[in-house]
């Protein structure tokens, strides 16, 4: 589950608290909270996730490292698995992994073949890391940043 | 309807240098557009459209100045060209350092550039750029030294720009559909055309649960957040996607625990 994910579960939990009232909170700057939770690339440094570590009450390390896997990340890689044909693992939430060729992906789920006529359907949000990751793009400044609808 | 830049970002609740630092544009510039000394060059409407969460048509190209404001030119010193004075206005609301005292940062990059200095050399990201368009269009450049008549070395910062602008021109009409990224990142119809066989097929599915529970039946409907799944006793239940880690075919489920095991 990418930082951005992560986060909006916390704020679920937190009884629906909304981004700006996170910020007058916390005094993160005006709309990089809801960058860091909408965002699909990584938004936010160690200051910023310590200062939400601290609001939610939550260890430091459990969103810093979501950070180094965000959602984008999850789409060039499946992007380079399915060019090469080549299988990827998903680790997920739950503890289980899942490995196959990527037969689809959406804005909320991946088809994973995992054997030949055998499809799991993985939601987006219940990955946690996978492998292999992608090789840095060359043209990574003008890829497009798909933001997330409320 | 169209709006004053100055407008949207204060109803956004940025400052004008947190919108210069995400739409990646230089605080002096955004000055001089919220002023109206310029129009927004289209090149940075969608990046300020970007920054401030609305759409390119939302952003006014010339905005009105801010009702009270002084004309920007008029906070600057004397006849500077438009752009320094609006990069300086700030320092001139601070206080003077005193006669002597070293320049500060801003005020230093407020200088005067000679007009006769020649255009500076293209930057790595032109050149870099430069090479991504020429595989795109599959040219090499002495092709397009051919058709320039001179080397491509020899471009200015400025020259290489409007080459880039042309390339890229043809880039466009070459190309059969608009190069995004991370196709398909953007819909959501995949996992619908997956749900709507499984209603058809009416074959059962196990669904695991964030919580670690499963749950296995029929989907007899599915909307953009949920499932709906009639188990084995007849009862319906309505899953969340977001609580949902992941399903498959009951008989799929069953052949991967297999595995697994």
């Amino acid at each position: 589950m990418s930082l951005g994910d992560y986060l909006r579960l916390l704020r679920a939990r937190k009884g629906g608290v909304t981004p700006l009232e996170i910020e007058a909170a916390t005094g993160l700057e005006p709309g990089l909270y809801r960058y860091m939770e909408q965002r699909y690339r990584a938004v936010g440094d160690d200051a910023s996730i310590q200062t939400l570590a601290d609001f939610y009450d939550t260890p430091f390390d459990d969103l810093r490292w979501r950070l180094d896997w965000p959602r984008k990340e999850l789409n060039r890689a499946l992007v380079a698995a399915a060019k090469a044909k080549t299988p990827i693992t998903l680790y997920l939430w739950d503890g289980r992994s899942l490995t196959g060729h990527v037969a689809w992906w959406d804005l909320g789920a991946i088809g994973l073949t995992t054997t030949p006529g055998q499809l799991q359907v993985v939601q987006r949000h219940a990955v946690e890391r996978w492998d292999p990751r992608a090789p840095e793009a060359p043209d990574e400044e003008e890829t497009e940043d798909v933001e997330a609808e409320d | 309807m169209a709006d004053n830049l100055w407008a949207i970002r204060e109803q956004k609740r940025i400052s004008v240098a947190g919108l210069a630092n995400r739409a990646g544009l230089p605080i002096g510039l955004i000055m001089e557009y919220e002023s109206g000394q310029r129009s927004i060059d289209p090149r940075h409407l969608n990046r300020l459209a970007k920054a401030l969460y609305v759409e390119d048509s939302d952003i006014r190209l010339q905005s009105d100045p801010r009702p009270g404001a002084p004309p920007l030119e008029k906070q600057a010193r004397g006849n500077e060209p438009p752009r320094d004075s609006a990069v300086s206005a700030p320092a001139q609301t601070a206080p003077r350092p005193p006669s002597g005292s070293p320049p500060r940062g801003r005020e230093r990059g407020a200088r005067p550039r000679p007009d006769n200095r020649p255009p500076p050399p293209p930057r790595a990201s032109q050149v870099s750029h430069f090479n991504d368009v020429l595989v795109r269009l599959g040219k090499t450049e002495a092709e397009i030294e051919a058709v320039l008549g001179k080397p491509v070395a020899s471009l200015n910062r400025v020259e290489m720009s409007e080459l880039l602008k042309s390339l890229q021109d043809e880039v466009r009409k070459t190309s059969a559909e608009r190069h995004r990224a991370y196709l398909p990142e953007g819909v959501d119809s995949y996992e619908s055309r997956y749900l709507t066989s499984l209603v058809s097929s009416g074959q059962p599915v196990r669904f695991s649960l964030f919580d670690g529970s499963t749950v296995e039946g029929k989907v007899t409907g599915y909307g953009t957040y949920i499932i709906t799944v009639q188990q084995e006793d007849g009862t319906e239940r309505t899953l969340n996607k977001l609580a949902l880690v992941s399903y498959a075919r009951k008989a799929d489920a069953e052949a991967q625990a297999g595995d697994q095991k």
